[in-house]
C-alpha cells in the first residue's frame, strides 16, 4: 500500500505563529492539511527536497481590490493598459490580461504564482455584493472573502440621526454582513460618501452631514462598537476621512484617539499620513502616525505603499476620488453615486519618481513600514491597485529587507522629496521572519482565519517554497513550489493546477427582529427587495463554483 | 423570496418578489402566478413583462437541419460544426451570467469572437467610458435624491416602463422635499415622451437628429453663452435652465440602444454637462439599457477578459476591437465561418447569413432548415434560476425558476459543447 503523506524536507521554515524562525525541518501534508510526522516512514508517498529553500505558509493579502463594480469599471476603462500585459494562450489555464486592472482568472493565477493563497476584497458594497462574489468566483486557486461597506448608507445615517439604540445598529450591521456574505465591515470616508451626494466636498471627523447631522466620529464609533459587541474576528476596517489631503495626519491621529481603545484596523495609512509643512505644504507625518500606532495596541494597519509607474485608483471614496480626478492620467475618470448605499470613483494615475509629491508618498510609506515596530499589527499591501499592482509585492519586500537597495533607489528620486524624508537614516531591514508575519501570519490572525497563515498541525496545506536568494525581489517573484490544500499548484513560478478556492464568510448571532425595520425601509425607499439583495449560499456554491467556509464570532478568553 | 415550486403542476403557485429579466431595469417586485406551466405576471408588471411572461412556448425539440432529433444527436452535430470552424462568432448572447461564462469558455476553446445582440448600443457607452469617463448614478439614487430628471432622447413607454413608477414619481423618498420639488423633462420627439398617466413631464420637443445640438445648447446656455436655435426649443430650454438653477441633484438619462450609431457623441455631450454642474453642485448621468442580458454579458466579459465584449480569442492573445468585432461587420466581411447564436429571453432570429448555424434559443426562435442545429433552451428566471446585472452596472439580482419546463439552461448546453470539443 502506497503512503499517503507528502514530506517537504530540508527547507528553512518560517512559521511565526509557532515562533519558528528559520529552523530546518520538515512539513508534512496529507488530505489537504498539515500533519505531524507520520509514525511509520512508509506512510510517506513523496518527498520534496527543499534544501536551500525557504518555506512559509501561503500568503494572505488582507486588502486587495480584486472584485466588484469599481474593479470592473477600471477593467472596461483601460484597454490600453491591458494591451501591454496580455496573457498568451497556454501560459495559464485561461487567457486574460494583467497589470493594473487584471482579469479575474489572471488575478488568481498571478497571486498563486507569487505564493499567495488567500486574498480579501476590502470594499464590497451590499448593493453590489452579488457581482463581487461572481467575480471572485471566477478568480481561481486563491481563497477569497470580502468586507462589506457601511457608514455612508442612508439607513445607518437615519438610525444615527434618529438616535436609534445601539442594539438596532448592531443587528443591522450583522444583517448586512450576512446578506452580503462578508468577512468583515469596512467604512470608507465615514459618512463622507453620503455627504458628497449632498454636495459636501470635505467632511472632517467632527463635521456634520448636511442632511442627517451625523458626524464621521459618530459613524466610526457606532460601527466599531457594534463590531466589538458582535464579536466579529476582524475589527472595523477603516479608510478614514480626508484621504490624500495634505495635513491629514491630524485627522488620522484624531481618529486613533477617538477610537479610545476600541479595536480597529486602519487601512492604506500611507494615504493618511501627510503633513502640510515645507515650501510645498506637503510633508511626511509618518513618524507621528507610527508613534501613535506603536502606543495603541488596539490598532492594526496596512500601509498601501505606492510604487512608481502607471496604475489605476479604485475607491469607494467618491468624494476624494472626485477631487483626485483632476490629477488623473490618462485623463478620464468614473464617479458613481450608488443606490443610497455607497459610491465609487475610478481614476487612472501614474506615480512619477521625479515628482515631489509622489516621491514623498513613496518615502512616507516606507517610513511607516520601518517605524511601526510590531509586524503583527502592520500588514504588507499596496492597496492594489491604488498604490501599485499586487504583482509588485516582491519589489516592495526587497525595499524593506535591503537597506542599500532602498537607499540607492532613494537617490534616484526627486531630490527635494528625498531631503524631506528621514528614510535614508532608517537602518531597519526586515527579516524573513517579519516578512512572514506581515504577509501571512498577521493578516490570517487579524481576520480570524485559524487554519491559514501558519504551518502548524491542522492548518490547511497552503505552503509556499522559495529559493533562498539574496535578491529578495527575485526570490519572492518566483516560488519553487506552491501547494494549495496539499496539492502542488505552482512549480518554478508557473501554475500547473488551478483548483477552486473557497469563500470565507463570518456568521454571528443577532436579533432577526431587525429584518422588519430593513424590510419596511426597502419596501418604502429602495428599488430591490431585501430578500433579493441577500446573496444565497447556493449562489456561491452551486455549479461547482466553490465552497463556503463559515467563521463564527471571535473566540473569547 | 419566491415560494417553493408547487409539487403538483395542476396547482396554482404564486411567486412573489420575482425578478423580471425582460429589460435592463430588472424590476424585482413582480408577482407571478404559475399554473400548468403557464405564467401570468400580476403585481408590478409592466405591459412588456405581462406579454413576455404570458408567451406560450411552442413545442420545441432539438433539431438538425430542421429535423427533430435527440438532444445528444443535436449536441454532437453542433460540436462537429464547431470543430470544423476556424473562427466562429458567438453572437446574441441573450443569456444570464452563467450562460455568458460558458460562452466565453467555449469561445476560448474554439478561437471564437464574442458579441452581444446589443453590442453596438453597449459599445456607445463604453466608448465614452474609455475616452473621457463619466459621473453616473443608480436607480435608488434617482428615486430618493433627484429633484430634476432630464430624459435625453429616451422612450420609456415599452422598455424601461417602470422607470416612471420606480424612480421618477415614487410614492415616497428618503429626501421627501426633493421628491416634492422634482421636475421631469423629456428632450426629443413628442411621440416618444412618456405616456404614463399623471407623470407630469415637461416636453422639450426636438427631432432625434437635433438631440445633440439641443444638449450642447443647454450646456452653452447654462454657461451664460449666447445660443441660436431653430423653433421653440430655446424657450423650452429656458425651463430646464431655471430648474437647474434650483436643483441640488440633477439626473440626465440616456438610452444607448435608442440612439444612432453616433450616439456616443450625445452621451459625451450629456456627460460634459454633468461635469460642468458637478463643479459646484451635484448631477449625474444614468444609462438605460442592457436588455436581453446585455449588461451581464458586458460585465462578465469584462471581468473574465478585461474587455467589454467584442473580444476575439482567435490569436495567441485576446484581441479587443469594438469596430472589427461587430456582428454585422463580421458576417458581411466573411471573417467568421460559423455562427453560434444565443437568444433565451425572446425568440430573436439570428442575423441572415449562409454560415453554418447553431442556435441556442427559447422555443420559437426562428432557425433556418439547412446547415443548422437548434438547441432549445430555457429562459433564465422562468425555466431555471440564474443571475443578471441591472442597467446601472451595480445591482445584480437572482432569478427564480417559475415552472418546470425541462428546458436546459444555455450554460448547460454550452458546457456540453465544450466537453464534446475535448
Amino acid at each position: 500500500m502506497a503512503g499517503t503523506t507528502t514530506e517537504l524536507r530540508g527547507g528553512r521554515v518560517y512559521d511565526p505563529t509557532h515562533g519558528i524562525d528559520g529552523e530546518i525541518r520538515s512539513v508534512y501534508l496529507r488530505d489537504g492539511v498539515i500533519v505531524a510526522a507520520p509514525a511509520d516512514p512508509a506512510d510517506i508517498r513523496e518527498t520534496y527536497d527543499l534544501s536551500g529553500c525557504v518555506v512559509m505558509a501561503g500568503g494572505v493579502d488582507i486588502h486587495t481590490h480584486i472584485g466588484g463594480g469599481k474593479v470592473n469599471l477600471a477593467r472596461m476603462m483601460l484597454p490600453e493598459d491591458h494591451r501591454g500585459d496580455l496573457v498568451p494562450r497556454g501560459r495559464h489555464p485561461r487567457m486574460g490580461c494583467g497589470h493594473v486592472a487584471p482579469s479575474t482568472h489572471t488575478v488568481g493565477y498571478r497571486y498563486a504564482e507569487m505564493g499567495y493563497t488567500a486574498c480579501f476584497e476590502p470594499a464590497m458594497l451590499a448593493a453590489n455584493a452579488r457581482q463581487a462574489h461572481m467575480e471572485m468566483a471566477d478568480t481561481p486557486i486563491v481563497d477569497k472573502g470580502a468586507y462589506v461597506l457601511l457608514g455612508s448608507d442612508d439607513l445607518l445615517l437615519r438610525m444615527l440621526a434618529g438616535k436609534e439604540a445601539g442594539a438596532k445598529v448592531r443587528d443591522y450591521v450583522a444583517w448586512t454582513l450576512h446578506a452580503a456574505q462578508a468577512m468583515a465591515i469596512k467604512v470608507v470616508n465615514p459618512g463622507g460618501i453620503n455627504a458628497f451626494k449632498f454636495n459636501q466636498r470635505k467632511l472632517d471627523l467632527d463635521e456634520q452631514n448636511a442632511y442627517y447631522g451625523v458626524t464621521p466620529r459618530q459613524v466610526l464609533l457606532s460601527l466599531a462598537d457594534a463590531i466589538r459587541e458582535l464579536g466579529l474576528p476582524h475589527p472595523l476596517h477603516i479608510h478614514g476621512c480626508n484621504l490624500g489631503v495634505p495635513g491629514n495626519k491630524d485627522t488620522t491621529l484624531a481618529t486613533i484617539a477617538a477610537l479610545d481603545g476600541l479595536p480597529a484596523h486602519l487601512t492604506h495609512v500611507q494615504f493618511h499620513s501627510y503633513g502640510a509643512e515645507g515650501d510645498r505644504k506637503f510633508s511626511s507625518g509618518a513618524a507621528e502616525i507610527a508613534e501613535a500606532v506603536n502606543r495603541s495596541p488596539n490598532i492594526s494597519m496596512d500601509v498601501g505603499q505606492i510604487l512608481f509607474g502607471q496604475t489605476v485608483t479604485e475607491s469607494g471614496d467618491s468624494m476624494r476620488q472626485y477631487a483626485g480626478s483632476a490629477f488623473g492620467s490618462p485623463k478620464k475618470s468614473v464617479l458613481m453615486d450608488i443606490e443610497c448605499d455607497a459610491g465609487c470613483g475610478v481614476v487612472p494615475f501614474r506615480y512619477k519618481d521625479k515628482n515631489f509629491v509622489n516621491a514623498l508618498q513613496w518615502a512616507i510609506g516606507l517610513e511607516l513600514f520601518l517605524l511601526v515596530r510590531d509586524p503583527w499589527r502592520l500588514f504588507l499591501t499596496t492597496d492594489h491597485p491604488n498604490g501599485a499592482p499586487f504583482t509588485s509585492y516582491p519589489h516592495l519586500i526587497r525595499l524593506l529587507m535591503d537597506r542599500s537597495f532602498r537607499n540607492d533607489m532613494l537617490k534616484t528620486l526627486n531630490p527635494d522629496a528625498a531631503a524631506a524624508s528621514t528614510l535614508a537614516s532608517l537602518e531597519r531591514e526586515y527579516t524573513l521572519y517579519e516578512i512572514a508575519i506581515m504577509t501571512r501570519a498577521g493578516p490570517a490572525r487579524s481576520l480570524g482565519l485559524h487554519n491559514l497563515g501558519h504551518l502548524g498541525v491542522g492548518a490547511r496545506g497552503d505552503v509556499a517554497v522559495y529559493v533562498d536568494h539574496p535578491d529578495r525581489e527575485r526570490m519572492f517573484t518566483t516560488p519553487r513550489y506552491v501547494f494549495k490544500a496539499g496539492e502542488l499548484i505552482v512549480r518554478d513560478g508557473r501554475v500547473i493546477a488551478a483548483p477552486t478556492g473557497a469563500t470565507h464568510v463570518v456568521r454571528v448571532d443577532y436579533d432577526r427582529g431587525i429584518e422588519k425595520t430593513i424590510g419596511d425601509y426597502f419596501e418604502r425607499y429602495m428599488t430591490v427587495s431585501p430578500g433579493n439583495l441577500a446573496v444565497a449560499d447556493s449562489e456561491l456554491e452551486d455549479a461547482g463554483r466553490g465552497s463556503i467556509i463559515r467563521h463564527g464570532a471571535r473566540r473569547t478568553a | 423570496m419566491p415560494d417553493q415550486l408547487a409539487q403538483n403542476p395542476e396547482e396554482k403557485t404564486l411567486h412573489r418578489a420575482v425578478t423580471c429579466p425582460f429589460c435592463g431595469l430588472l424590476c424585482d417586485k413582480l408577482t407571478v402566478e404559475a399554473s400548468r406551466g403557464e405564467l401570468r405576471a400580476t403585481g408590478n408588471a409592466c405591459p412588456k413583462a405581462e406579454r413576455a411572461y404570458a408567451r406560450t412556448l411552442p413545442a420545441a425539440a432539438p433539431a438538425v437541419n430542421g429535423k427533430p432529433v435527440e438532444l445528444d444527436t443535436a449536441l454532437a452535430a453542433a460540436a462537429r460544426l464547431l470543430k470544423r470552424s476556424r473562427q466562429p462568432l458567438l453572437g446574441g448572447l441573450g443569456t444570464d451570467v452563467d450562460g455568458t461564462r460558458a460562452a466565453l469558455a467555449l469561445a476560448e476553446r474554439c478561437g471564437g469572437i464574442v458579441d452581444h445582440l446589443h453590442g453596438r448600443a453597449l459599445a456607445r457607452n463604453v466608448r465614452v467610458l474609455q475616452t473621457r469617463g463619466y459621473a453616473t448614478t443608480t436607480l435608488a439614487e434617482v428615486r430618493n435624491r433627484a429633484d430634476l430628471v432630464v430624459l435625453c432622447g429616451v422612450d420609456i413607454n415599452d422598455d424601461f416602463h417602470n422607470f416612471a413608477s420606480t424612480c421618477l414619481r415614487p410614492a415616497d423618498a428618503l429626501v421627501p422635499e426633493r421628491l416634492a420639488a422634482r421636475r421631469l423633462f423629456h428632450l426629443g420627439p413628442a411621440k416618444q415622451a412618456p405616456r404614463h398617466p399623471g407623470l407630469g413631464v415637461e416636453q422639450v420637443a426636438c427631432g432625434a437628429d437635433e438631440l445633440l445640438e439641443t444638449v450642447n445648447a443647454l450646456r452653452a446656455l447654462r454657461a451664460g453663452r449666447q445660443v441660436r436655435l431653430k423653433g421653440k426649443r430655446l424657450q423650452a430650454l429656458a425651463g430646464i435652465i431655471a430648474a437647474l438653477a434650483a436643483s441640488e441633484y440633477a439626473v440626465f438619462v440616456w438610452a444607448p440602444g435608442q440612439l444612432g450609431d453616433d450616439g456616443d457623441l450625445l452621451i459625451s455631450a450629456v456627460c460634459d454637462l454633468v461635469n460642468d454642474i458637478n463643479r459646484d453642485k451635484r448631477a449625474a448621468g444614468l444609462a438605460l439599457g442592457g436588455n436581453d442580458g446585455g449588461q451581464s454579458a458586458l460585465a462578465t466579459c469584462a471581468w473574465q477578459t478585461g474587455y467589454p465584449l467584442h473580444v476575439s480569442y482567435a490569436g495567441t492573445v485576446l484581441d479587443y476591437d469594438p469596430l472589427r468585432h461587430d456582428t454585422a461587420r463580421l458576417l458581411a466581411s466573411g471573417e467568421v465561418d460559423a455562427l453560434l447564436w444565443v437568444s433565451t429571453f425572446r425568440p430573436v432570429a439570428p442575423p441572415d447569413s449562409a454560415l453554418p448555424l447553431i442556435v441556442i434559443g427559447t422555443p420559437g426562435t426562428p432557425v433556418r432548415a439547412t446547415n443548422s442545429v437548434f438547441l432549445p433552451a430555457g429562459t433564465p428566471g422562468l425555466d431555471h434560476r440564474g443571475q443578471l446585472i441591472r442597467t446601472d452596472a451595480v445591482v445584480a439580482l437572482p432569478l427564480p425558476q417559475l415552472r418546470d419546463s425541462a428546458l436546459p439552461a444555455a450554460a448547460t448546453l454550452l458546457h456540453e459543447l465544450l466537453t464534446r470539443l475535448g
